[in-house]
C-alpha cells in the first residue's frame, strides 16, 4: 500500500495576524500542519524613509529616521549623525560619545526586552510580555527625561547629541541597572529551564553559519550560530573599544540560543553601561556645528551593530544641505529573506514557524522602510 | 458563626420548597414538572453566573500576576465587567460569512454551549445537593463532555476558514488523546470507590486521609495526570492548542462573533469549572470537609483547583501539536495504566486503608 | 532525574507568578491617576508669551517654519507698514506633526516650546489643527527662562539670528546650533 498522499494548501499568515510583528504576509504552503514552504511578502509598511530623507535637510533626516526602526531608534539616529559625521570629517566632543554609548545601550537592552516578552508571548507564555515591558519602562523613563520622548527620541545629531543628560539621570540610570540585573533571573527563572519552552525552542530553526553569512544574516542570530561577529569588536565605532565586554555567542543556532544569546547581551549592555557612566567625562555634548550643515561631496557607508544586526547607513553627499541618497540598511531584512531557507523542507509545523520568526526579532518596519 | 454556617445547608432551602409546593395539592406530575423547570433555570442562572464571574476572575488573575490591575472600572474592582462585556456582545451584530456551511455554523456554540451545562446533572454541589443521581455518573459526565470537542470541530468545518479548520481538527485530535490518561485515571478512583455515582465517590472518600489525592502511592499520581489531562481537555494553556491565538489568531472561533462567539467563551469557562469540580469529586472530597456547610466546601476545594489551573495558564508557554500527542501517549497514557493497574493490585492484595 | 528536574523547573515558574500576585501593580489608572511628564518631555507645542506683556514672544522669522521636517507649521507673517513682520496666522497641525522638537532648538525668540502636556485627541481630524491663539491660550502656564534680550531690535527677518546669537541659552538648549533658511 503506497504512502497516503495528502494536498498540500497555502495558508495566508498575515498582513493581520498576532505573531508576524507588524504587517509581514507570509504565504505559507502547507501539508497539514506542516510547512512545506514559506514565501515572505513584504511592503506593507513601506514609508519610504530613504527618500524622504533626500528631501529634507540633515537635521531633518533623523526625526525621519526615528521611524526607520523604532524599537531601537537610537540606533537609527546615531548611525545617520555618524555617517555625516564621517562625510564632514568632524570631532565629537567626548561626553557626547558616552552619551551615545550609553543611550545606544539602553536602547540595546530595551529591545532585548521587548525581544523576550513577545518572543515568549508567541510561544505561548503571556506573562513574560509584560515583565519584560515592566523593566523597558524604566529605561524608556531614562529616555524622556534625557530627550522628551519615548519612543522616537531625535536625541542622537550630527555632531553630538542634542541635549546634556539633566542631573537626576545617572543615579536613575544606576538604579535602573541593579533593578534590570536582578530582574533577569526571574525571566530566566520562568523561562529558561522550563521544559516547555526547551521543548519548543530546542533544536528548532536550526542556522547554517556558513550560509547565514551568505544571506547577509548579522547580529544576534548569527552570533547563535557560533559566528563571532559583532562590529563594536570587529568595527569599533564611537568608543566601544574603551569598554570591557564580551561578545556573547552560542554555538547551535536553534531558538533557544538566539533566546539565550539576548539574554546575555543584555547583561553585556548592562556592563557596557556601568563602566561609561564610571567614566562618563565633563564637557560639551555637541561639536559646533555650521548652521547650514553642508558635508562636503562624497560617499560613505557606515555601519553599526544594532540589536537586530548591522544597521548601515550609505549616504551620499553632493555638497548641499540635503544628502543626494540615503540608503539604509537593517538587520531584519536579511533575517526575512533567510526565513524560507530554513524552514524549506525541514517538516517544521506552523508553531515551530512563529517560534523561528519570533527569535528572529523581525521588526517590519525595518525591513519595509 | 461557624453554627450559623452549618446550618445554611442549601438543600434544606430546596426541601422547604419543595414542601411547600407538594402542600398545593397540585398533581404528582405538575409538581415534578415545576420542580425540575425551577431547578433547570436555577441550575443555567448559577452557572452562567459562575461563567461570568471565572471570567472576571481570570482576569484578575492575570492582571495581579501581571502586575497589572486587571478590571477596575465598573463596580468595585470591576465585577460587573464581564456583565457588561455579556451584554455588549448580546448587542454585536451577528456577522454572518457567505462561504460557511449554515447548518453547522450555527448550531455549533449552541451545541458546545449546551454540552457545557450537561454535565452538571450529576455533579454534587454539597450532601445531597444533586440534580440526580445517576448511578452511571461519572460515566455520564466523560461521554456528555465529548459533545464539546464536536461542537469545535464543527465550529472549524463550518466556518469554511483554514485557520479554525485547524482549530478544529486539533481540538478533535487532542480530546481524544487526552480523554484515553483521562479515563485511566479516574478509573483508578473507580476501582476504590466501587461505584460510579458520583454521590458514592464522595461517600467513600470520608475523611481527609480517605481523600483519594492521599491515598499512596497512586492517589497523587492519578490526581495529577488527571489534572494535566483536564487541562487539556478543557483547553486551556499550557494545552490551549485548538485556539493557538499566536499561531492559529483564535482557532475555531476565528469567525465567530456576537453571541456566538460569547458562548464558546462561557462554554469554555464553563468547562473549565467541570473539570475541576470533577478533579474535587473524585479525589478532593468532594463536599466533605468541617464547620463550612457543604456547598461552600465543594465551591472553595473547585475554585481551588480553577485558580491552579489559571496559574498554569499564565505561567507556561504552549506546547506544540505533536509534543502535545507525544506527551499524551508517550508519557500519560504509560503512567496513568501502570498507575492503574497498580492500584488494581493493591486493592486486590487489600494493602490500602 | 529528567523528570525530577522538569518538575522541579515548572514549580520555580509558578514560583514566580505567584510571588508576583501579591505584588502592587506597576500600572497606573489613567484618567484618575495621572503620571507627571519630565520636564523636557515633548508633548504638545505650544506658543509662550512674554511674561510682562503677555504677548506672543512670535516675531514671524519662519525658522520654526523651516526646521519642520512634517510641515506642521503654518506661518502667515507679512511685514507691515513699519518694516515688521506681524504673525497674522500661526497654525499648527498636529495631525502630521511628528513632535520632534526641531522647532523649539530652531526658535531663537523663546516663541515656540514643546511643553509637558498631552491629552489632546479630537473626535474630529479639523479640530488637530490649532490656530495661534489656541497654541498661546495653551503655552500660558508653561515656565521658561527668557533667553531673549530684553530690548528687540527691529527685527530683521531672514537674518533674524545675529541678535539672539550672542545671547547663549545656557540651562535648556546648549550649544543649539542656528539654523537659518536650511529648505528653501
Amino acid at each position: 500500500m503506497g504512502k497516503l498522499r495528502t494536498e498540500e494548501f497555502q495558508v495566508n499568515m498575515g498582513p493581520q495576524h498576532p505573531s508576524t510583528h507588524g504587517v509581514c504576509r507570509l504565504l505559507l504552503t502547507m501539508d497539514g500542519e506542516k510547512v512545506v514552504d514559506v514565501v515572505p511578502h513584504v511592503g506593507y509598511l513601506h514609508r519610504s524613509i530613504e527618500k524622504i530623507c533626500e528631501n529634507r535637510t540633515y537635521a531633518m533626516c533623523i526625526p525621519v529616521l526615528d521611524r526607520f526602526e523604532y524599537v531601537t531608534a537610537m540606533s537609527c539616529n546615531y548611525v545617520f549623525a555618524l555617517a555625516a559625521e564621517k562625510l564632514a570629517e568632524m570631532e565629537v566632543p567626548e561626553r557626547a560619545e558616552y552619551l551615545r554609548v550609553i543611550m545606544l545601550e539602553l536602547n540595546r537592552i530595551a529591545s532585548h526586552l521587548i525581544f523576550y516578552g513577545t518572543t515568549a508571548m508567541d510561544v505561548g507564555a503571556l506573562t513574560p510580555f509584560l515583565y519584560g515591558l515592566r523593566e523597558r519602562e524604566l529605561i524608556v523613563d531614562l529616555f524622556e527625561m534625557t530627550c522628551g520622548q519615548r519612543l522616537t527620541y531625535n536625541y542622537i545629531r550630527v555632531g553630538g547629541v542634542s541635549r546634556d543628560i539633566p542631573k537626576e539621570f545617572v543615579p536613575k540610570c544606576r538604579e535602573a541597572v541593579k533593578i534590570i540585573g536582578e530582574k533577569l533571573s526571574d525571566y530566566e527563572g520562568i523561562l529558561n529551564e522550563n521544559p516547555i519552552w526547551i521543548a519548543r525552542m530546542k533544536g528548532i530553526g536550526l542556522t547554517d553559519p556558513q550560509k547565514a553569512i551568505a544571506w547577509g544574516v548579522s547580529g544576534p542570530v548569527l552570533r547563535a550560530a557560533g559566528v563571532k561577529h559583532d562590529l563594536r569588536k570587529d568595527d569599533p565605532y564611537s568608543i566601544y573599544n574603551k569598554f570591557d565586554f564580551d561578545v556573547a555567542i552560542r554555538w547551535n543556532g536553534d531558538c533557544y540560543d538566539r533566546y539565550l544569546v539576548r539574554l546575555d547581551e543584555i547583561r553585556q549592555s548592562l556592563k557596557i553601561i556601568t563602566q561609561a557612566l564610571d567614566g562618563l567625562p565633563e564637557g560639551d555634548v555637541r561639536a559646533k556645528v555650521k548652521a547650514k550643515f553642508k558635508p562636503p561631496a562624497g560617499e560613505v557607508y557606515v555601519r553599526i551593530e544594532n540589536s537586530r544586526g548591522e544597521m548601515g547607513v550609505h549616504l551620499v553627499s553632493d555638497g548641499s544641505t540635503k544628502p543626494l541618497r540615503v540608503k539604509t540598511r537593517g538587520g531584519s531584512f536579511n533575517q526575512l529573506q533567510y526565513l524560507p531557507e530554513i524552514v524549506r523542507g525541514k517538516g517544521y509545523l506552523i508553531a515551530d514557524l512563529v517560534a523561528i520568526f519570533a527569535t528572529f526579532d523581525i521588526i517590519l518596519p525595518e525591513v519595509d522602510r | 458563626m461557624p453554627l450559623v454556617l452549618m446550618s445554611l445547608e442549601l438543600i434544606e432551602i430546596f426541601r422547604w420548597a419543595y414542601g411547600l409546593l407538594a402542600e398545593l395539592g397540585l398533581p404528582p406530575v405538575w409538581v415534578m414538572l415545576i420542580s425540575y423547570g425551577v431547578i433547570g433555570v436555577l441550575m443555567f442562572g448559577v452557572l452562567a453566573l459562575l461563567a461570568l464571574f471565572l471570567v472576571w476572575w481570570e482576569r484578575k488573575v492575570a492582571g495581579h500576576v501581571q502586575q497589572r490591575f486587571g478590571p477596575m472600572r465598573n463596580g468595585w474592582h470591576g465585577w460587573y465587567q464581564t456583565i457588561a462585556d455579556a451584554i455588549k456582545l448580546l448587542q454585536k451584530e451577528d456577522v454572518d460569512i457567505i462561504a460557511r456551511d449554515k447548518f453547522v455554523f450555527f448550531w455549533a456554540p449552541v451545541l458546545c454551549f449546551v454540552a457545557a451545562f450537561l454535565a452538571y446533572i450529576c455533579i454534587p454541589f454539597g450532601k445531597d445537593l444533586i440534580v440526580a443521581d445517576l448511578n452511571i455518573g461519572i460515566l455520564y459526565i466523560m461521554a456528555v463532555t465529548t459533545f464539546t470537542v464536536i461542537a469545535l470541530l464543527m465550529a472549524g468545518w463550518g466556518s469554511n476558514n483554514k485557520y479554525a479548520l485547524f482549530g478544529g481538527m486539533r481540538s478533535a485530535a487532542q480530546a481524544i488523546s487526552y480523554e484515553v490518561p483521562m479515563v485511566a485515571s479516574i478509573l483508578t478512583v473507580i476501582i476504590y470507590a466501587g461505584s460510579l455515582s458520583m454521590v458514592d465517590i464522595v461517600q467513600s472518600q470520608n475523611s481527609f486521609f480517605g481523600w483519594f489525592i492521599c491515598r499512596m502511592p497512586f492517589g497523587p499520581i492519578a490526581f495529577v495526570t488527571y489534572i494535566i489531562a483536564a487541562t487539556a481537555e478543557a483547553n486551556r494553556a499550557p494545552f490551549d492548542i485548538p485556539e493557538a491565538e499566536q499561531e492559529l489568531v483564535a482557532g475555531f472561533n476565528i469567525e465567530y462573533s456576537g453571541m456566538k462567539f460569547a458562548m464558546f467563551f462561557l462554554a469554555e469557562f464553563i468547562n473549565l469549572f467541570t473539570v475541576s469540580a470533577i478533579a474535587v469529586t473524585l479525589f478532593l472530597g468532594g463536599w466533605e470537609g468541617p464547620w463550612l456547610p457543604s456547598w461552600l466546601w465543594f465551591l472553595l476545594k473547585t475554585l481551588g483547583i480553577v485558580f491552579l489551573l489559571m496559574m498554569f495558564r499564565w505561567t507556561y508557554p504552549r506546547l506544540r501539536v505533536d509534543q502535545l500527542m507525544e506527551f499524551a501517549w508517550k508519557f500519560l497514557v504509560p503512567v496513568t495504566f501502570a498507575n492503574l493497574i497498580l492500584a488494581a493490585t493493591m486493592k486486590y492484595l487489600g494493602w490500602y486503608w | 532525574m529528567g523528570l525530577y528536574k522538569d518538575i522541579k523547573n515548572l514549580l520555580l515558574g509558578m514560583k514566580i507568578t505567584g510571588k508576583h500576585l501579591g505584588r502592587h501593580a506597576v500600572t497606573i489608572q489613567y484618567p484618575e491617576e495621572k503620571w507627571t511628564m519630565p520636564e523636557r518631555s515633548r508633548g504638545i507645542v505650544v506658543l509662550l508669551s512674554d511674561k510682562e506683556t503677555g504677548e506672543l514672544n512670535c516675531t514671524g522669522c519662519l525658522l520654526c517654519m523651516r526646521a519642520c521636517p512634517s510641515a506642521a507649521i503654518r506661518i502667515d507673517a507679512p511685514r507691515g507698514e513699519d518694516k515688521k513682520r506681524h504673525v497674522k496666522k500661526f497654525d499648527i497641525n498636529f495631525g502630521i506633526c511628528c513632535f520632534c522638537g526641531l522647532c523649539e532648538e530652531a526658535c531663537n525668540f523663546c516663541a515656540i516650546r514643546m511643553a509637558p502636556k498631552y491629552e489632546f485627541s479630537t473626535e474630529n481630524k479639523d479640530d488637530l489643527t490649532w490656530d495661534m491663539h489656541k497654541l498661546q491660550e495653551m503655552g500660558r502656564d508653561v515656565d521658561y527662562v527668557d533667553t531673549r534680550k530684553k530690548k528687540i531690535p527691529k527685527p530683521k527677518p531672514a537674518i533674524e539670528e545675529k541678535p539672539a546669537s550672542e545671547t547663549k541659552p545656557a540651562e535648556v538648549k546648549p550649544d543649539t546650533p542656528k539654523q537659518e533658511e536650511n529648505n528653501d
